[in-house]
């Protein structure tokens, strides 16, 4: 038996025509495919929501403030044992240091005030030698270079923002 | 602004009065969908608190352009997609109701006879509806029971406006075959003839 147009009347869910109705009442007399369909059709759209028992707000709320609590306790426990492992590890690196420091105080602070003042004698010898390339490099790089350097930083620095601000739009999903 | 626009901002700063307010005027269609889903009432309150706990914890990357009633079943859809995914379902209780309890026929009500057939057409299609899909039966019941337009269920299930209306139209006509195939002596009086097609 040809379904054609009645099984589309019947998915489509839009209104008929008059003429339409009677013609598809007369095929669902003698089509059951096409009947079961009216009848599923019919179901779904009169089957009322299922609801809750009582009380399921209440409900909510105590599984929310259990869940809260064991955020709380997972989170006491792991700040706890991340502390312990850092003093820890803390501890058995400086050991050496803090066992020198504890046997003989004053010659550990002035191999200290030795390093400090190495330290800044060598950053003041980098303060000149990059002073020096600065008024030197220049001459040396053609103004193009720079120009490709500029519109590459500006381009990056583009993609960057336009990115940031799609994922700023779209924050959906879970 | 809405009540619930109100209340889903105080709920996004942390406030969880506001959100018990969200659960109260969706516990309904988010249960619906859970029971439908997973045929059974003791899953369906689980998965629709699952679905309210998840919704709170992700409330800031809620877009409130867009409907929230939407974002909570879509929610709920997964989660129970999910669910369907790791288990296979095996059989479903016919003598349940919403509440879990039997669902027996209303004797005070006028027509007890009416009210029998109802109840039988209610579990028969509560029945066949899990022999669908999951992501077809997310639909079906997106579509019929919530009312949500094509739009909305292919933003919720993350399909394409095409897919949900060959999903929707495949699984008609799959829940047809299988009510042809039922018994006569659990079919509707109701008449192909009364449908709102008419």
């Amino acid at each position: 038996m040809n379904h054609r147009p009645f099984e589309d009347w019947l998915l489509s869910d839009e209104p008929l025509a008059p003429k339409q109705k009677r013609e598809l009442q007369a095929h669902l007399q003698a089509c059951t495919d096409c009947a079961s369909l009216a009848e599923v059709s019919l179901a779904l759209k009169s089957v009322r929501a299922a609801s809750p028992a009582e009380g399921f707000a209440g409900r909510f709320q105590v599984r929310l403030e259990a869940q809260k609590k064991a955020m709380r306790r997972r989170n006491f426990w792991g700040f706890s044992i991340l502390t312990l492992s850092v003093v820890g590890v803390g501890l058995w690196l400086t050991w050496p240091v803090l066992k020198a420091a504890l046997q003989s105080p004053l010659n550990l602070l002035a191999s200290w005030l030795s390093y400090l003042v190495s330290l800044w004698a060598s950053l003041q010898a980098m303060g000149h030698v990059s002073s020096v390339l600065i008024r030197i490099v220049p001459g040396f790089i053609p103004i193009y270079v720079w120009l490709v350097i500029l519109l590459a930083g500006g381009g990056w620095s583009l993609v960057w923002i336009l990115s940031l601000m799609k994922f700023a739009k779209n924050p959906q999903g879970v | 602004m809405t009540d619930e626009m109100t209340w889903i901002i105080q709920a996004q700063h942390g406030d969880s009065e506001s959100f018990t307010l969200l659960v109260e005027a969706y516990q309904t269609p988010v249960y619906n969908l859970c029971y439908r889903m997973l045929g059974e009432a003791e899953l369906a309150e689980d998965a629709a608190q699952e679905t309210f706990l998840k919704a709170y914890q992700n409330l800031i990357r809620y877009d409130v352009e867009r409907s929230f009633a939407t974002w909570l079943l879509s929610i709920a859809a997964h989660h129970c997609i999910d669910k369907l995914r790791r288990r296979r379902f095996t059989s479903v209780s016919i003598d349940e109701d919403e509440e879990g309890q039997t669902d027996l026929p209303d004797r005070s009500a006028p027509d007890p006879e009416q009210e029998t057939v109802r109840k039988q057409e209610k579990d028969r299609l509560h029945r066949l509806l899990q022999s669908l899909d999951p992501i077809d039966r997310a639909a079906v019941v997106m579509r019929y029971w919530q009312d949500c337009s094509e739009i909305e269920i292919a933003r919720a299930l993350k399909l394409t406006v095409p897919a949900v209306k060959s999903r929707l139209h495949r699984a008609r006509k799959a829940l047809a075959e299988l009510w042809k195939e039922e018994p006569r002596h659990i079919r509707t009086q109701r008449r192909p003839y009364e449908s709102p097609a008419f």
